[in-house]
């Protein structure tokens, strides 16, 4: 065994050594291997109606009943995780391709650079995410593209933040002074030597923004300008089943229970995550916090 | 204390250019043609004609955006595509609404959130610390338009005590009609915020306690009770007057998805109704009477902390 894979599993660890990241971890998996398999797994045809099963309720049939147009809710559920999970994938990585590069040439270079970038992040967050996403779809159209982008846009100030905060606490230590004595570009300072010891803060972001950006994708859909039906998503189903709290009130809330745990075990390993590396001192003092104000 | 204000407020000018181009251009970004954007879909010859005058298309680009952001400024955002009404007028009438809303939340949140941080703050560490800190991870990580939904079940379906749907009462008008039409809004936005004023003040308690005159003060003989109440809670709460100013910048534009779970007439749901009737001058309007708010919220709660926390050196 070498020394970088110690390295990892002492860390992993360190992190399953936490009941909380543990469990997290494993309900995070059912939900990765439901959604990557959901087409041998789903008991019905996510978006087959059967009208005369319309808002049944939950039984050895459909375990969590039917929808108003006789879906079966578990595979539409199953799917939806499909739809989230795809959605926050897509954002976070289009957020990190973006924020991350932005934080790393401010925090490296500073001076005007770090000023015109740092002032365009500034604006990205002079509007709540979520009023920032719903401007965007207003323009682009209401589709699965446009959500995507929508939210992986507002996770860009994160990334440049926390980026930003890595980099000038690394820039003035030895290695990377070192680098630049011996005549390294600035280039090939920044992506091998700044970037490769900032991957701790960038990871634990990456898990936070996630759990944003699936609760995004939700809000969004359940005010219903977020990806259009009849892709099965979370927060359409609980948007459809609001209608039905009478009738079905289970419509409304399995689906929702799925959607929490999935952001609440998102959220506890990155805290997990967070505290872990932080006592390795890997991670800059500033943690900023994920807006998630209007949802 | 002026020069610092007036020297936040030139930091805020570029942020407000470049996110006013930003929503002029909205116009100009939607498929069809700006003026198709402007008076909707059954405009009529003369609205049409006077929408071309407005955009003034045939001007060069900056002096269209010059004089939209001339009108902008002025209050002038130009006609909703709907109602054919002014769009200040619309916004105008939304935001008492809002505004009530959102202090009824923050209320709520105090009331939840300050005994909360007090009481985890006293025993950190012990099991009452870890079960209200699992609450504050529980209040931020249950979606706000689930939570609404689980209140409904409850208080209107299963009890049937409050309205399902809200309206909106003046509280100096009917202060029992608008809280029952208040409450279960308030109450979704309330917990959520409980989350964040609990983590946050528990943290600025714990920093405190750790301080010499808390030292001090309990030599001296005082009773813990009075040596948290008197001193403590009183310097913990000085930071913690910004997360709440932070959080009311946020409510007032923020409670988009809380209002539309309850129907309820603020101006995040006039914000949905706009996007959904793709009524694209209110839409504008709405988004930068977010934004300046937003923005200038942030800036008063910034001046108010320097206010209060001489300590703080703004030169």
């Amino acid at each position: 065994m070498n020394d970088g894979m110690r390295r990892t599993l002492g860390f992993a660890r360190r992190v399953f050594r936490r009941k909380g990241a543990l469990l997290s971890v494993l309900f995070l998996a059912t939900v990765t291997f439901v959604a990557v398999f959901a087409r041998w797994i789903v008991p019905y045809d996510p978006i087959g109606q059967d009208l005369i099963s319309a808002l049944e309720p939950p039984s050895a049939r459909h375990w969590f009943g039917a929808d108003e147009l006789g879906r079966d809710i578990m595979s539409r559920v199953i799917y939806g995780a499909r739809t989230s999970l795809l959605t926050a994938a897509g954002a976070v990585t289009i957020a990190a391709l973006v924020g991350v590069p932005i934080g790393l040439v401010a925090g490296f270079f500073g001076g005007w650079r770090d000023a015109i970038l740092m002032r365009i992040v500034d604006v990205l967050l002079s509007l709540p995410g979520i009023l920032f996403a719903m401007a965007l779809i207003a323009v682009l159209g209401r589709s699965q593209l446009a959500a995507l982008v929508a939210v992986g846009i507002t996770g860009i100030p994160s990334f440049a933040r926390i980026t930003r905060a890595q980099v000038l606490s690394l820039r003035k230590r030895d290695f990377v002074m070192a680098v630049e004595a011996l005549g390294g570009s600035s280039t090939y300072n920044m992506f091998t030597t700044v970037l490769p010891n900032s991957w701790s803060p960038i990871l634990v972001q990456v898990v936070i923004l996630s759990s944003v950006a699936i609760l995004l994708e939700a809000a969004l859909a359940f005010l219903g300008v977020g990806i259009p039906p009849p892709t099965p998503s979370w927060g359409e189903m609980l948007r459809t089943g609001k209608s039905y709290l009478y009738e079905a009130p289970y419509y409304a809330v399995l689906p929702g229970i799925v959607l929490t745990l999935t952001i609440l075990s998102l959220d506890t390993l990155g805290r997990t995550l967070a505290l872990v590396l932080e006592d390795r001192h890997e991670v800059a003092e500033e943690e900023a916090e994920p807006d998630r104000s209007a949802a | 204390m002026t020069g610092y204000i007036i020297r936040r407020l030139f930091q805020l000018l570029p942020v407000l250019l470049i996110s006013s181009v930003g929503i002029w251009a909205m116009i100009y970004a939607v498929p069809g043609t700006p003026v198709g954007a402007i008076v909707g879909e059954n405009g009529t010859q003369e609205q049409i004609q006077a929408a071309i005058e407005r955009l003034g298309l045939d001007q060069p680009v900056l002096v269209q955006f010059w004089s939209w952001f001339r009108g902008a400024i002025l209050g002038d955002f130009g006609f909703s595509t709907q109602s054919r009404q002014p769009v200040l007028d619309i916004i105008v009438q939304r935001i008492p609404a809002t505004v009530q809303l959102g202090t009824f939340a923050i209320l709520i949140g105090l009331i939840l959130g300050i005994p909360v941080a007090v009481i985890s703050a006293v025993y950190p560490g012990s099991w009452i610390d870890r079960s209200l800190s699992g609450w504050s991870a529980l209040a931020l990580g249950v979606p706000t338009f689930w939570l609404g939904i689980l209140l409904i079940l409850l208080f209107s379906v299963h009890l049937n005590w409050l309205p399902s749907a809200s309206g909106y009462v003046s509280f100096w008008e009917n202060p029992l009609l608008a809280i029952r039409n208040t409450f279960l809004p308030a109450l979704t936005l309330g917990v959520y915020v409980s989350g964040i004023f609990a983590r946050f003040l528990r943290a600025s308690l714990l920093s405190e306690l750790k301080a010499d005159y808390v030292r001090t003060a309990r030599s001296k003989g005082l009773k813990e009770r009075d040596v948290i109440g008197r001193h403590v809670l009183r310097n913990a709460l000085l930071p913690f007057v910004t997360v709440v100013g932070l959080m009311a910048a946020a409510f007032i534009g923020g409670t988009v998805v809380t209002e539309a779970v309850f129907t309820y007439p603020g101006i995040g749901r006039l914000l949905i109704q706009a996007i959904s009737t793709r009524d694209y001058p209110l839409i504008q309007g709405v988004i930068l009477f977010i934004l300046v708010v937003h923005v200038l919220i942030n800036l008063l709660v910034d001046v108010l902390y320097a206010y209060i926390d001489p300590r703080i050196d703004y030169s």
